[in-house]
């Protein structure tokens, strides 16, 4: 049951009628039908991964509280390390267990022993990247009294599974969502129309924009060897946009979802293609992620490191980039796609460029010269460095770049020509959110400069740019399969 | 040690690590007010206070941490 399906559509118009019809002045009875229709959600999707999402709610839910009453620090840590060990092990048993038996296999090869180990065919549990870090800050949140633990059982196992951000994030923490879960919520007409913006932008940028450069990306990706440079370097634009357009375009509707609900969720994307550098790139690029890591893994690794000063730095980003890239899944193709990333930050580091930061265009209209170059070869690094994330594995990767080193880079693609409504739509996407660059999401700008008329042409002209140029297949979000 | 001449010393790392003034030195001051102090630049400031004051903290001290204020305490604490 994805966003942009009418089953999606059928389940949510019943839940907001019995949320806020039925149960409104009830708060245990809202969150209790938050959790049910949660798990009603997850269940729909395989109803056999749902005892997991239980067992690991309620497993984080009695180490929390055990936590709480504890004044042992190292018992703390003990029930930090189950609930991390118990998280992390099942991360790594059904999202790595293959990627480490097919490494060790080869490992063992190079020096000539042939093991026989075989390998599982898993599926991936929906969802389980984003809520097992969720349980994860939970605990050490709750050990380090940045957050008591919570006691209520249904708001915790609500917290964990709250549908609108189960399956693909954000990655809200406890802080944010489980005061909003615990306190009376009344219908808000404002945020409710603000989430329907929300949602609507987000519709535009998954079937407009990400479907649309899906569609092209596919051909160019799987048959990179019978096209021309040009080809290939225009066919990594457009995937590097349908990344951004697919999960920033979900994650604006799961937070308008969330925003209908009554619920201000974790913001994820702040217009990554807009930053000056590439330090500034992924404070904008699902925020969610980055901000986890750099507070779990970053700040414990340079606090450890921090007498080697900038090299300290540097060895927390790159081991912290690598373990990002991993956390998308079992390839050696997200390794080195962290690793490059971790390395670029090295001559922002050592310039001293990071402790510099600027507001972009500000109190402007539009960038200067030097803005744009910047953020012109920043996209350019973040472009190319996207063909290793979307390749299948290194050797396709590398076959993608020998490929693209060639004269016919200099010649305009064949393929262009049938891509001007996508480039221009893609133009306008960015042109809306530049507009709305210091706000949360794209229509923002437009939505409070506008009069009613004015936001009501805008709704329908999306709607019916919508209706003209969507793809007519439902398309799972890219971010599903992490 | 003076609260006045801690935050003074303080002022000075950060000048020297944020190369920019664009700040008021104050109790309610936090990383997010000052432009260029976050995670990155986080731990040179820590490492620079350390070494000036001949302190050490611990994680759990620096994630309790809002604001200057805080900072200077935790200081104080070390130094007495």
């Amino acid at each position: 049951m994805i966003f942009n399906s009418f089953d999606f559509l059928f389940f949510f118009a019943s839940f907001f009628i019995l949320y806020w019809f039925v149960f409104v002045n009830n708060l245990k009875l809202q969150n209790l039908l938050i959790l049910a229709g949660s798990y009603f959600f997850y269940a729909w999707w395989d109803w056999r991964f749902l005892s997991l999402l239980i067992a690991s709610s309620a497993l984080n839910y009695f180490l929390g509280i055990y936590i709480g009453k504890t004044q042992n620090e190292k018992h703390q840590r003990y029930l930090v390390l189950i609930g991390i060990v118990a998280g992390v092990g099942t991360l790594l048993f059904f999202k790595y267990f293959n990627f480490f038996i097919d490494t060790t296999t080869s490992i063992f090869s190079i020096f000539g022993v042939q093991l026989k180990l075989a390998t599982l065919q898993l599926i991936l549990p929906l969802g389980i990247s984003f809520y097992t870090f969720r349980s994860i800050s939970y605990l050490l949140d709750v050990e380090s009294e940045k957050i008591e633990p919570t006691k209520d059982w249904i708001v915790f196992f609500s917290y964990i599974s709250f549908f609108p951000s189960l399956l693909s994030g954000p990655i809200d923490r406890a802080e944010m969502l489980v005061p909003q879960l615990q306190k009376n919520r009344t219908f808000n007409y404002n945020l409710a129309s603000e989430g329907m913006a929300q949602i609507l932008w987000g519709l535009f940028k998954k079937l407009v924009i990400a479907d649309n450069c899906a569609f092209v990306t596919q051909a160019i990706f799987e048959n990179y060897t019978q096209f021309s440079a040009s080809t290939l370097l225009l066919g990594s634009f457009f995937y590097i946009i349908q990344v951004y357009a697919d999960f920033s375009g979900y994650s604006d509707m799961a937070i308008g979802f969330a925003k209908l609900l009554g619920f201000r969720i974790t913001q994820n994307f702040n217009y990554p293609f807009f930053a000056q550098n590439i330090a500034e790139h992924w404070q904008r690029w699902h925020i969610s992620l980055t901000s986890w890591m750099t507070e779990y893994v970053y700040t414990p690794l340079s606090f450890n490191f921090r007498s080697l000063r900038n090299k300290g730095i540097i060895i927390s980003i790159i081991i912290n980039f690598i373990l990002v890239g991993l956390w998308h899944g079992a390839n050696w193709t997200f390794v080195v796609f962290g690793l490059l990333n971790g390395c670029y930050f090295i001559p922002l580091i050592l310039s001293g460029a990071l402790n510099k930061k600027r507001t972009i265009a500000k109190d402007k209209l539009l960038p200067s010269i030097r803005e744009i170059m910047n953020m012109g070869f920043t996209f350019s690094i973040v472009m190319l460095t996207a063909i290793i994330f979307g390749s299948k594995n290194m050797v396709e990767a590398f076959g993608y770049y020998s490929q693209m080193c060639s004269l016919s880079l200099f010649t305009i693609p064949p393929e262009l020509k049938s891509q001007i409504i996508l480039l221009m739509l893609i133009m306008l996407m960015f042109s809306f959110e530049w507009m709305s660059r210091d706000e949360q999401f794209g229509l923002i700008y437009f939505r409070k400069k506008l009069g009613r008329v004015g936001r009501w042409c805008l709704y329908v002209g999306l709607i019916f740019t919508i209706g003209m140029y969507m793809q007519t297949n439902e398309t799972a979000f890219l971010y599903f399969k992490f | 040690m003076e609260r006045t001449e801690i935050a003074e010393k303080i002022k000075g790392i950060l000048i020297k690590i944020l190369k920019h003034e664009n700040f008021e030195i104050k109790d309610e001051l936090s990383a997010t007010d000052v432009e260029g102090w976050d995670s990155l630049t986080h731990m040179l400031i820590i490492t620079d206070i350390e070494e000036l004051f001949g302190v050490k903290f611990k994680l759990k001290e620096l994630n309790k941490l809002n604001n200057l204020g805080n900072l200077i305490d935790l200081i104080i604490s070390k130094l007495a």
